[in-house]
């Protein structure tokens, strides 16, 4: 089988020809399977056919050559389970020709190609999986389009999950991480689009109608926890933490969880499932699945980027949905600091844009967390976040009524794209009619955007806190103050106030992780404010904790670097090897001048030493 | 979220394993949960995450969709304050889209502005406001037919006030506590009794915690040996 392949990639020149009869014998099988074709009339369907394979044919003739022999190379990679050459061809091939020839257009159909690939089912589902995230990518998928791609990947996943034992495949970590996140992405944007019923022509309400199962979230979560279940990751990871040796590992993790295709996987599904709890506004949910996953940055999985950015940017916001926003602040902190450090590396990666967007947006989310929640953990991050968002970030602090439209602004555009969990009822021919008789723009005809409902909430929380940035730079100027007093400086009513202090207290208490808790949902009720205070029957008592200069770590900071300058120093070549040598115990000068060649003049040298 | 919370003491085996497991994604399970529930609401337990766990199955199954299961879901996550799970509980309470019109109107739309008003007086600790809203005629259908049947409700309203109050003072008037609790008389001296604090002229103490002590400090920074290990090795090498 691998033979004619060979012949063809190395041998561009003939490839058009030799594919054409590769194809025409494959497809001439289908076609003219029943002899008795010649002696009967053709009938309507295999004139159908006929038409059908003349336009392949036609199409195939329309590919390039390159993407052919791409293609072909492509095949005989994950043929041969050989990582770095379906690296190479995933991750550079496939964008290189995407630009070249299919910028604004579909790649060719898997069922075109399929002559170059032998006709391969896996190495078509693979190409299937690329082919719609082009089309989802780079142009507007039809219906048949989110249709067809629900229906690959459910033949993906089938294949992964209930072929006899686990498969043979290799594929790249990125590749992997790649096909979960395009499935979750798919779903999302599927219900999305759903969900706006008055758009939608009359073919394509009767096939939401018959659609059935196609993209629900029910199929969506059973292919993730199946994966998560056929890896045993969860039982991988605690096993690691555990320490057990590589061979316990296997032995607990079975004949799937040894495989890395299927370890991935299942990590990944982990991080999808996180995402997809976040979307359908379950945040308890998706912490809780990721109990067994230690957030830090010495993970393997840290390699695949955009898996680890994803993966703080939902454990962030589920924090600040949980009203943890130190919690939130101390992820965000630490991913885009991570962000920052590995951005030398990524400029050139075609997923820096993605990541670089992502990263925008958790400044955002960090800057509504340090509204609510002042802190002053890191000072750059803080900066980078007031730099972008400095206009909202102002009014947010200072709270008010102002605050509320800048914490909408930011929350909506930093939000993930929430779903509804269930369609618009396309089955029910009467609803839906209501539903397409409502006029335009009236609150029924489209169902409402969840993210609506969430900022709501988010909002009734900020509304309730908006008096508390004002109290604070009250309480911040005594020591002790009657209550009656500062309700006259706030030209307010004293018990509103003093419930209001009671806001402000409750508002400098968080729920936040403890080091070696379990799990990220855990964690102990902290003080997060600098500014405390007690109210003694109608005596407000204010107690403000100041951080000291460090001034310890200042001077061990200008040691160290006074040190290396002095090392550095004495390491330079004296000028003059004569003059030195003389002059000096030291060995370090005794050998560098030799080492250069061009010595400067003599009497700087002898000074120095002297000196 | 604090242990309890995260997996009170009072879930039985069977209800953790809906919990923590796939199961519970099964709508057969869910008058396992909703019996569950009742019984929280008889037994003054509270499980949240269980309690999530319905509205799970309710968001992806809108045909088990139980308006008084979700009614009742709202008054004991009331009662949380300052905890998110009233928010978390609206948050999984899709859209409901129109051919959901059952035989019987949905009572949840019409309670679901008030039971928000009211969640947002205890977040905003105006708890005679949130008293006099819950008193009034206009919530007497909420009253007559949910939180009665809710055993406590009123009492974990007021541990809502009492856990505000201890954070925030060391003295309060009587007069002040009892605006909050909505007691008087007899009744607050009973209560306040009952916590243990002492009443004196009209004025409660409440006993130092945590939250109710204040101290200026000065955070000043800790030399760990391992940061100037640097510094002593260069010395010595010198």
């Amino acid at each position: 089988m691998a033979q004619p392949r060979v012949a063809l990639w190395a041998e561009a020149d003939d490839i058009d020809e030799d594919l054409q009869d590769m194809s025409l014998g494959n497809y001439g099988q289908n076609i003219h399977y029943d002899d008795s074709l010649f002696q009967q009339p053709i009938d309507e369907a295999t004139l159908m056919a006929m038409q059908q394979h003349m336009a392949q044919q036609a199409a195939f003739a329309q590919i390039p050559d390159v993407v052919k022999a791409f293609i072909v190379h492509f095949h005989q990679a994950v043929l041969d389970n050989n990582l770095a050459e379906i690296t190479i061809a995933y991750e550079s091939g496939w964008n290189k020709y995407t630009e070249k020839f299919y910028a604004r257009s579909e790649w060719p159909e898997a069922e075109i190609i399929a002559p170059l690939v032998n006709d391969d089912p896996i190495f078509l589902i693979l190409y299937r999986e690329l082919y719609y995230r082009h089309v989802y990518s780079r142009l507007q998928p039809n219906i048949d389009d989110r249709f067809h791609s629900y229906e690959n990947s459910c033949e993906l996943f089938n294949y992964l999950l209930n072929s006899e034992g686990p498969v043979q495949l290799e594929l790249p970590e990125q590749w992997l991480w790649d096909i979960i996140d395009e499935f979750i992405y798919q779903f999302q944007v599927f219900c999305t689009w759903r969900s706006k019923v008055k758009s939608k022509s009359d073919d394509e309400l009767s096939m939401l109608a018959d659609g059935g199962p196609v993209w629900s979230s029910y199929s969506v979560l059973n292919v993730l926890y199946s994966l998560i279940q056929k890896s045993k990751i969860n039982e991988y990871i605690a096993a690691h933490q555990a320490g057990k040796t590589p061979e316990e590992v296997a032995e607990i993790v079975g004949e799937y969880g040894v495989r890395p295709l299927y370890r991935h996987l299942g990590y990944f599904s982990i991080i999808g499932l996180l995402r997809v709890h976040v979307l359908l506004g379950d945040f308890t949910l998706a912490l809780k699945v990721m109990e067994n996953v230690e957030l830090n940055q010495k993970s393997p999985y840290t390699r695949v980027t955009a898996c680890t950015v994803a993966t703080y940017y939902y454990v962030g916001f589920c924090y600040i949905m949980l009203r943890r926003y130190p919690d939130a602040i101390r992820t965000f902190i630490s991913i885009l600091n991570w962000i920052m450090r590995m951005r030398q590396y990524h400029t050139r990666s075609y997923q820096y844009d993605q990541i670089s967007k992502t990263a925008d947006r958790m400044y955002a989310l960090f800057a509504i967390c340090n509204a609510l929640s002042p802190s002053r953990l890191d000072d750059n991050i803080a900066n980078i976040s007031k730099e972008r968002y400095g206009d909202q970030f102002a009014k947010m602090a200072r709270g008010g009524e102002e605050a509320v439209p800048a914490f909408k602004e930011l929350f909506l555009y930093a939000c993930p794209k929430f779903i509804n969990a269930n369609a618009p009822p396309y089955d029910d021919a009467i609803a839906i009619n209501t539903i397409l008789s409502q006029p335009e723009g009236s609150d029924l005809s489209d169902a409402i955007d969840p993210a609506q409902r969430h900022l709501s909430l988010l909002l009734s929380d900020v509304v309730a806190q908006t008096p508390v940035p004002t109290l604070r730079s009250f309480l911040k100027l005594y020591t002790s103050l009657g209550a009656k007093k500062l309700a006259n400086f706030l030209d307010a009513d004293e018990e509103e106030m003093v419930q209001q202090l009671m806001v402000m207290k409750q508002a400098s208490r968080s729920v936040t992780h403890v080091p070696g808790g379990k799990g990220l949902l855990d964690g102990q009720t902290a003080s997060t404010s600098d500014l405390n205070f007690v109210i003694d029957e109608n005596m407000v008592h204010i107690a403000e904790s100041t951080v000291g200069r460090r001034y310890a770590g200042w001077f061990i900071k200008n040691t160290e670097r006074t040190q290396k300058l002095y090392g550095d120093l004495k390491a330079q070549p004296l000028p003059a090897a004569k003059a030195s040598v003389g002059s000096t115990n030291h060995p370090v000068e005794l050998a560098k001048p030799v080492t250069r060649p061009v010595a400067p003049k003599v009497a700087w040298g002898g000074v120095a030493i002297k000196a | 979220m604090a242990e309890s919370w995260i997996s009170p003491p009072t879930r039985q085996p069977l209800i953790e394993d809906l919990v923590s497991g796939v199961d519970r994604y099964n709508p057969s399970n869910v008058g396992i949960l909703e019996d569950y529930l009742y019984h929280q609401i008889r037994s003054q337990e509270y499980d949240c995450l269980a309690n999530l766990a319905i509205l799970k199955l309710y968001q992806f199954n809108p045909e088990l969709y139980n308006p008084d299961v979700v009614i009742n879901i709202l008054i004991k996550a009331l009662t949380t304050s300052p905890l998110p799970d009233f928010n978390l509980s609206i948050s999984l309470l899709d859209e409901r889209s129109i051919n959901s019109s059952l035989e019987e109107p949905d009572p949840v739309p019409a309670l679901l502005p008030t039971l928000k008003r009211l969640n947002d007086l205890l977040y905003k600790c105006r708890f005679p406001a949130f008293w006099e809203l819950y008193q009034s005629a206009e919530l007497e259908h909420l009253r007559d037919n949910y939180t009665v049947e809710c055993v406590g409700f009123e009492d974990s309203v007021r541990e809502v006030a009492i856990r505000a109050v201890k954070a925030t003072f060391t003295r309060i008037s009587a007069e002040r506590l009892a605006s909050y609790l909505d007691l008087n008389g007899t009744d607050l001296a009973a209560f306040v009794q009952k916590k243990g604090w002492k009443m004196e002229a009209g004025v409660i103490e409440i006993p130092p915690n945590p939250d109710n002590q204040i101290e200026a400090t000065v955070v000043q920074e800790n030399i760990k040996l391992s940061q100037i290990t640097k510094l002593i090795a260069h010395g010595a090498s010198n």
